[in-house]
């Protein structure tokens, strides 16, 4: 283990993103409970202003349940500050008109409906504030995703599994989000858009745009992240800066271990 | 470490070059896919210079030739990278006369462009399997503090896909371009679909 990581893993439930300039999220002891089981325990995280933090796992680690207990999609126990202000208990609809925004692991775009229409749903909540910039917005979009300006007709469910994850981004990004929250954007994706989606990814982040990532593909998530944490069954277990995890032999054992992803891609 | 970063998301970036390849060739052999001739070759061509111009100089500038100096226990496995780093234009140019043969007579050269490419697939995976398994181990072991900031300013004034290069320089090609181009006319399910390729 690194010095870092081991400090940090000695430590691995405190909100410790030392780096994280502005957070614009902090969690802390943040639980979840489905009936009896406990499925997230006391996990606290940091993203600052600008920083990609990915929380790295194995399946069923709880990933999704810490989302979409931030989101306020699940009710939970602990303590959630979102661009400075603490919600007691996190509501969808307010942390969305506050600038928060989840692409959900299922894209839940709307088939029937054209690629335009959804990424014009996505300002939605903006247009009834008043915020009546979405064309310019969209074209920021489709600056970003070419294909989906070719496409702009197209109804969402005829598109492959690559394009409705950039609609599924992009659709967010109309809402212009503080904090984009992504959960295993790679999920079922091929390798050469995998690339494409982390190539973007880090794209946002130089545009100032803060990230939350979740990913079972730590070898691509730490590879953008400035910030990790490993959750297993529930729990922080490691935390650290991104490529001093990357480093980690318990890490590269566990999540990037040689005959991993990219030897896979090499050899099937 | 930066340099292990942009390392690592290169070998990335070949590797999924090198699978979306098998899976056209799987699917042309199985009459599924009719063939992008353009796209192949442009992908054979990225093979070609994206390792050879932006990621062995780096790895043999940054990161082999200052090991060398720290220890002799990377040297067998060293002698046989850099040797390979200097074979790699006789070997991507037997794939890329693969390519164009069978773009040429796509009935009879497929069988050896699957072959040339088999070939070349199953040599760079022992390459990045040398690199990866004995080769940066002893990297993360032996370097000093002013061999990682060498390495780390190295990598990162030239991260071709990602990073502060993504710009190419005048008469460089633009890989970051080149890539989100070749993700764009793969077919689905491994790109977009928007094919056929068209070169600039």
């Amino acid at each position: 283990m690194t010095q870092q990581t081991q400090a940090a893993a000695s430590n691995a439930n405190a909100p410790s993103n030392a780096g994280a300039r502005n957070p614009v999220l902090e969690v802390k002891d943040l639980s979840v409970s489905y009936g009896k089981v406990e499925a997230l325990t006391n996990a606290s995280l940091t993203v600052g202003e600008g920083q990609i933090v990915t929380v790295i796992g194995p399946n069923g680690a709880g990933k999704t349940t810490m989302l979409s207990a931030i989101m306020g999609v699940l009710g939970s126990k602990g303590r959630v500050a979102f661009d400075g202000t603490l919600e007691v208990v996190p509501e969808v609809e307010r942390m969305v008109a506050r600038g928060m925004n989840l692409v959900p692991e299922k894209r839940e775009l709307f088939g029937e409906m054209s690629v335009e229409d959804n990424l014009i749903l996505g300002a939605f909540q903006r247009y009834r504030m008043g915020k009546r910039d979405h064309a310019q917005t969209l074209e920021e979009v489709y600056a970003l995703f070419p294909r989906l300006k070719e496409r702009r007709d197209q109804h969402a469910g005829t598109m492959s599994g690559g394009e409705r994850q950039m609609l599924a981004v992009g659709r967010a990004l109309m809402a212009k989000p503080k904090l984009l929250m992504l959960d295993e954007p790679s999920l079922g994706l091929a390798p050469l858009i995998v690339r494409e989606i982390f190539r973007i990814i880090s794209e946002l982040r130089r545009r100032g745009v803060s990230i939350l990532l979740v990913e079972q593909n730590a070898r691509a998530a730490l590879q953008v992240a400035d910030y990790a944490y490993v959750l297993e069954t529930g729990q922080i277990a490691m935390q650290g800066p991104a490529h001093a995890l990357a480093d980690d032999p318990r890490v590269i054992e566990a999540y990037l271990g040689f005959g991993g992803k990219h030897q896979a891609m090499l050899s099937t | 470490m930066d340099a292990m970063r942009i390392l690592m998301d290169e070998h990335q970036s070949l590797a999924a070059i090198i699978h979306a390849i098998r899976h056209m060739i799987g699917e042309i052999g199985a009459g599924r896919l009719q063939p992008d001739h353009k796209l192949l070759e442009a992908m054979v061509h990225y093979l070609d210079a994206y390792p050879e111009k932006r990621h062995h100089p780096k790895e043999d500038e940054f990161l082999f030739g200052p090991l060398r100096a720290r220890t002799h226990d990377a040297d067998a496995a060293l002698d046989r990278l850099e040797a390979e780093h200097a074979d790699a234009e006789a070997r991507i140019a037997v794939l890329e006369a693969a390519v164009k043969a069978y773009a040429q007579d796509p009935a009879g050269a497929f069988e050896a462009f699957k072959t040339a490419f088999n070939d070349y697939a199953a040599f760079y995976r022992t390459h990045m399997m040398t690199e990866e398994r004995e080769v940066l181990p002893l990297i993360r072991k032996h370097f000093s503090a002013e061999d990682w900031e060498r390495a780390n300013a190295g990598f990162i004034a030239d991260d071709p896909l990602s990073g502060t290069r993504a710009t190419a320089r005048a008469g460089e090609e633009d890989f970051a371009q080149i890539f989100s181009k070749l993700v764009a006319a793969a077919p689905a399910p491994i790109g977009l679909g928007a094919g056929p390729y068209k070169a600039d």
